[in-house]
């Protein structure tokens, strides 16, 4: 079990860090938008995100849904890494 | 960085794309030769850690924010090319559900912080590691590998903005500089991080540190040292 509780602490350090993420650091003005809109640069988008800015519509600002929404994609994103690596593995040349 | 839909000019995002599919047929090749079964928790582990650490943005210069990127933790871990599977699966995520990057950029942002933002970190160990062959060269060189890929990512973003001169109306040499300039100082929080985590994986699990690592057969081997002073935990 030594790579379950590997797993375990890191997937804790990752909802500590979402929570972190939500609460005190939410706030996203990038180098890169700012330069842009001084610029008039103009996004986009060719695709409707159903998650935009990682707020759910109609719950904008509501830090309690944006941090569930946070840890369910984290989990997702262990799960589709997992299965990636697991197809790598199965498909190996011994 | 992540660059949004409408800030590249077409031929620069498909230029993008070809160069890093080409980076992604390599890396699924040499990864599925070397992961094991023992790869795959610390990878699932790493990529889930730093989709939420990107979710952290902290106050730098300007009025500013900017997030730790990840890859080089990941790629010194994992290998480069495994590192860049990972970073894939992130901004693919971030550019499908959040919309945090666009879909005709999404070469370009893998060839930033996929592939710039993991190569060069690990090349930069890798060569530091080589002259030193302990533990402090170790974390020197993610150190320097961290700041300098998150910096060398960030100027390339700026060269992708700066030629695109149909859809950003600025010079390669205001966006290069403002990229690399902003980038210096997440670069440092990058580099502090990465020593911090690969001090924890030193005290505690030196074996994951010396797990076969997916690179390019040129980049060699990466020194061994950990397991066999201290005894494989």
């Amino acid at each position: 079990m030594k790579y379950g509780k590997l797993t375990v602490v890191g997937i804790i350090i990752s909802i500590i860090f979402v929570i972190i993420g939500c609460i005190w650091l939410s706030l996203s003005v990038e180098t890169l938008d700012e330069i842009a809109e001084n610029f008039g640069a103009k996004e986009n988008s060719i695709w409707n995100p159903p998650i935009p800015d990682y707020e759910l519509p109609g719950f904008e600002g509501n830090v309690l849904i944006n941090t569930i929404i946070g840890i369910i994609f984290t989990i997702l994103t262990f799960i589709a890494a997992y299965g990636i690596g697991n197809l790598l593995k199965s498909k190996r040349v011994k | 960085m992540h660059i949004p839909d409408g800030f590249l000019d077409p031929w620069v995002c498909l230029m993008m794309y070809v160069i890093t599919i080409i980076f992604w047929i390599f890396s699924f090749r040499r990864t599925k030769k070397i992961l094991e079964d023992k790869h795959i928790p610390l990878m699932a582990t790493l990529t889930a850690m730093f989709f939420a650490a990107q979710m952290m943005n902290f106050p730098i210069i300007g009025g500013t924010t900017a997030h730790l990127l990840g890859g080089p933790i990941i790629g010194i871990t994992l290998g480069p090319y495994a590192g860049l599977i990972s970073m894939t699966v992130i901004l693919l995520i971030q550019a499908l559900f959040f919309g945090d990057g666009g879909l005709t950029t999404f070469g370009a942002n893998v060839w930033n912080m996929g592939i710039i933002g993991v190569f060069i970190p690990y090349i930069i160990c890798l060569a530091i590691v080589r002259i030193g062959k302990n533990t402090k060269s170790l974390l020197i060189g993610a150190f320097l590998g961290a700041l300098i890929g998150d910096v060398l990512a960030a100027i390339f973003a700026g060269i992708e903005l700066g030629v695109s001169i149909l859809s950003f109306p600025y010079s390669i040499q205001i966006a290069v500089t403002a990229m690399a300039t902003h980038h210096f100082f997440i670069g440092i929080g990058e580099g502090i991080i990465t020593m911090i985590i690969l001090s924890i994986l030193i005290k505690n699990r030196p074996d994951l540190l010396e797990l076969p690592k997916a690179t390019p057969y040129w980049l060699g081997e990466f020194p061994k040292f950990l397991t066999s002073k201290s005894g494989e935990k």
